[in-house]
């Protein structure tokens, strides 16, 4: 019961899928009901759902943090409050005040553009120092490999800037185009194209297992 | 500028300023503005979760539309939540296998139809020596590129003999690529660190030129 | 040039070398970071402008747009994290700019739960006013839903099912613009504005499966990966990173950001080539005799 009708739905719903393929949307109706649209509906519907059980697991670590007064238990409760100050405005009604909801000038459009977003970007921002400051000290010309990914990265990081553009064509005119025809839509074009069939072959086979029921991990213990 | 834009470019300046300062040492300022950050994006899930999903997928379709069988995904998502619990915890394994079901279904055709059979094809297909010497002798570096790193990550069999030289030669054009990301990513991070720094300068700094003018 | 840019040089080159050699005699990295700030700020400081050179991919993705006659039918996506919007903010500008400029009716969607819809909604609208555009008529912003797999696939059969309202809550059957758009038969091109693997969908499922041109943007971190569909034909032109964004703002004559960042990163980009061969000189010369590693 516990595994044997979640595969059964895994298998059925699959099958469904494979099976709306080859049938035009026109044959594939119940009543009115456009069968592959409304079956993906459902599915972006409980889609949505699991984005809410991250917020659950968020609030249970931090209220119980916050509860037995742990070290630091005042960011905790920062994020407590960030959450309630941004989710409960935004699921009031606007139509009490265009203050609520989700709309241009809600509080919850406020709260994101003027503190998640910068947030979020300052954060991501940061990893321009360190990137720099591991270049300088790991990116080493240890063999014949190490140092062929050392040349590419600095003719590519020369050919899509500007200046280094300019310096790469001061040696000779067609060093960029070559750089573009040859490293970037040749050798690495190759090996994306390898890794896109490998990964897209293994992608397929662990759906079909998916379906079969032979892959259960994602259910969990 | 107005003074409400004044002090919104400053709120956003000193979260700015604070996380940046985690580059110096860890500090409050750094922590506390991490984990409101942290608190906003969960609170902005539960935001879009209500509008985008549960009101205008559910319950307006069925209160205005009539489509009562809507309550079906509904009820579907409701028993996600059952993994937080210790006896039914289990339960979140329908909802889970009708999503991972339906997903596997289609990626089973798209993987094949939309990415296998078309580079394949391209790869195959551009050995065409009607198309003049540079391009053949391209279509032929990509085609033997293809071909090693395929092999280069297949390890069901030892990398010895042939197989091991045709490894080999994957590890070279490995190597190109990967520095080819290397260049790419180092360009990506510089550029979100330019977006903050265009802000501090443009719209902080011009606060600051607008104040004292 | 005049001679206070030439004293700029002197100086960034010499404060450049000076920071290194302190990172190196006291191994404390946040001389690199100093120096990773430094030739950020300084360009943009002194407004160092440098002309963006075009690539082959740009141009495509360029004139494909180009092409499309007029009120044509464009999806525009906004695939993309508040965390890459440096990257990729000013290709959807830079795209709809260049949509509205050739009236083209514009739906745009996302598949990103943190920020998509908002950062769609503001961006497209500030655009918008600059051309007058009216919502609901010249554009429409559907907004966000879960499960991208399933968003795009359902799409190819039915919009209006994937969402049955646009962002706002108001019903896409009583939008003007969408009663003739019924799902990708209707929709002439797409240009997909992301910043993760949502892209491979778009090609395996969307381009694959419908046939439908499907242009993009995207982030540096990405790009290289996507050659592979550029040189099967699958993608209809790309704009990689920071430079990607400034090659259409270049194309469009529509300086954003983008440009405004380009002689920022060439310098930090210089800065950082130079302290890796330093680095790996100095590697060089303390390596013992007989190590090889």
């Amino acid at each position: 019961m516990r595994t044997t009708v979640p595969v059964i739905i895994a298998f059925l719903s699959g099958f469904a899928m494979i099976l709306l393929f080859f049938i035009s949307p026109e044959h594939s109706k119940i009543g009115t009901v456009e069968l592959e649209p409304e079956v993906l509906s459902w599915v972006t519907i409980v889609g949505g759902f699991t984005l809410l059980l991250g917020v659950v697991s968020i609030l249970r670590v931090n209220y119980v943090a916050v509860q037995r007064k742990k070290e630091g238990w005042i960011y905790n409760l920062a994020t407590l409050v960030s959450i309630f100050a941004m989710a409960i405005p935004a699921i009031l009604p606007e139509s009490w005040s265009p203050l609520l909801g989700t709309g241009t000038g809600s509080i919850y459009d406020w709260l994101f553009n003027n503190l998640d977003a910068p947030m979020m970007s300052t954060m991501f921002a940061m990893l321009a120092f360190y990137i720099a400051s591991a270049a300088f000290r790991a990116f080493r010309a240890r063999n014949a490999e190490a140092t062929l990914l050392l040349i590419t990265a600095a003719l590519v990081m020369l050919w899509r800037v500007p200046m280094g553009e300019m310096l790469l064509s001061g040696i000779h005119e067609s060093i960029p185009e070559k750089i573009n025809t040859y490293i970037m839509n040749g050798a690495n074009l190759a090996v994306q194209r390898g890794i896109l069939i490998g990964a897209a072959l293994g992608a397929a086979a662990m759906s079909l297992r998916i379906m079969l029921g032979i892959e259960r991990t994602y259910m969990g213990k | 500028m107005t003074w409400i834009e004044f002090v919104q470019i400053w709120i956003i300046a000193f979260f700015t300023i604070s996380l940046f300062s985690f580059l110096y040492k860890d500090n409050p300022f750094y922590r506390i503005a991490e984990h409101i950050f942290a608190g906003l994006s969960a609170g902005y899930y539960v935001g879009l979760v209500w509008h985008a999903v549960i009101l205008q997928q559910m319950i307006n379709p069925m209160t205005e539309g009539g489509k009562w069988w809507l309550v079906i995904p509904g009820i579907l998502g409701v028993l996600m939540f059952s993994r937080f619990t210790k006896k039914y915890h289990w339960v979140s394994r329908l909802p889970l296998a009708f999503v991972m079901g339906n997903t596997a279904g289609i990626f089973i055709l798209s993987e094949l139809h939309g990415k296998v059979i078309p580079q394949l094809r391209s790869t195959m297909l551009s050995l065409n020596p009607a198309q003049g010497l540079e391009g053949f002798l391209l279509a032929l570096i990509i085609t033997i590129g293809v071909i090693s790193t395929l092999i280069y990550f297949y390890f069901s069999k030892e990398h010895k003999g042939t197989l091991g030289a045709i490894a080999k030669t994957g590890i070279w054009f490995i190597m190109i690529s990967f520095g080819a990301h290397f260049g790419y990513t180092v360009m990506a991070r510089i550029s979100l660190l330019i977006g903050r720094i265009l802000f501090l300068i443009d719209d902080w700094g011009g606060s600051i030129i607008w104040l004292f003018s | 040039m005049s001679i206070w840019m030439i004293l700029a040089y002197i100086f960034l080159i010499v404060f450049g070398a000076w920071l290194l050699y302190k990172t190196f005699r006291t191994g404390d990295r946040r001389f690199i970071y100093l120096a990773v700030g430094f030739y950020v700020v300084f360009p943009i400081l002194i407004t160092l402008d440098l002309p963006t050179s075009i690539s082959p991919e740009a141009e495509q993705l360029y004139d494909a747009v180009d092409t499309l006659p007029d009120s044509s039918v464009v999806m525009l996506t906004f695939d993309y994290y508040p965390s890459t919007l440096a990257e990729t903010e000013p290709m959807s500008r830079a795209a709809l700019h260049h949509l509205f400029r050739k009236d083209c009716r514009v739906v745009t969607m996302t598949t990103i739960p943190l920020g998509g819809p908002s950062i769609a909604e503001r961006v497209t609208r500030e655009v918008a006013d600059e051309y007058d555009k009216v919502y609901g008529i010249d554009y429409v912003n559907l907004g966000y839903k879960a499960n991208y797999v399933a968003v795009l696939k359902g799409m190819g059969t039915s919009i209006k099912k994937i969402y049955p309202t646009d962002n706002s809550g108001t019903p896409v059957s009583e939008i003007p613009m969408m009663e003739d758009i019924r799902n990708y038969d209707d929709i002439d091109f797409i240009f997909v504005v992301a910043d993760n693997a949502i892209v491979d969908i778009w090609m395996a499922i969307v381009n694959a499966q419908y046939d439908i041109q499907v242009g993009t943007g995207v982030t540096a971190v990405m790009a290289p990966k996507f050659f592979a569909y550029i040189g099967s034909g699958q993608m209809t032109g790309m704009l990689g990173g920071m430079k990607g964004a400034a090659e259409y703002e270049a194309l469009e004559k529509q300086a954003g950001t983008a440009s405004k960042g380009m002689g920022a990163q060439s310098l930090v980009h210089l800065f950082i080539i130079v302290s890796v061969m330093v680095g790996n000189i100095i590697f060089f010369f303390e390596r013992k005799p007989g190590d090889k590693k």
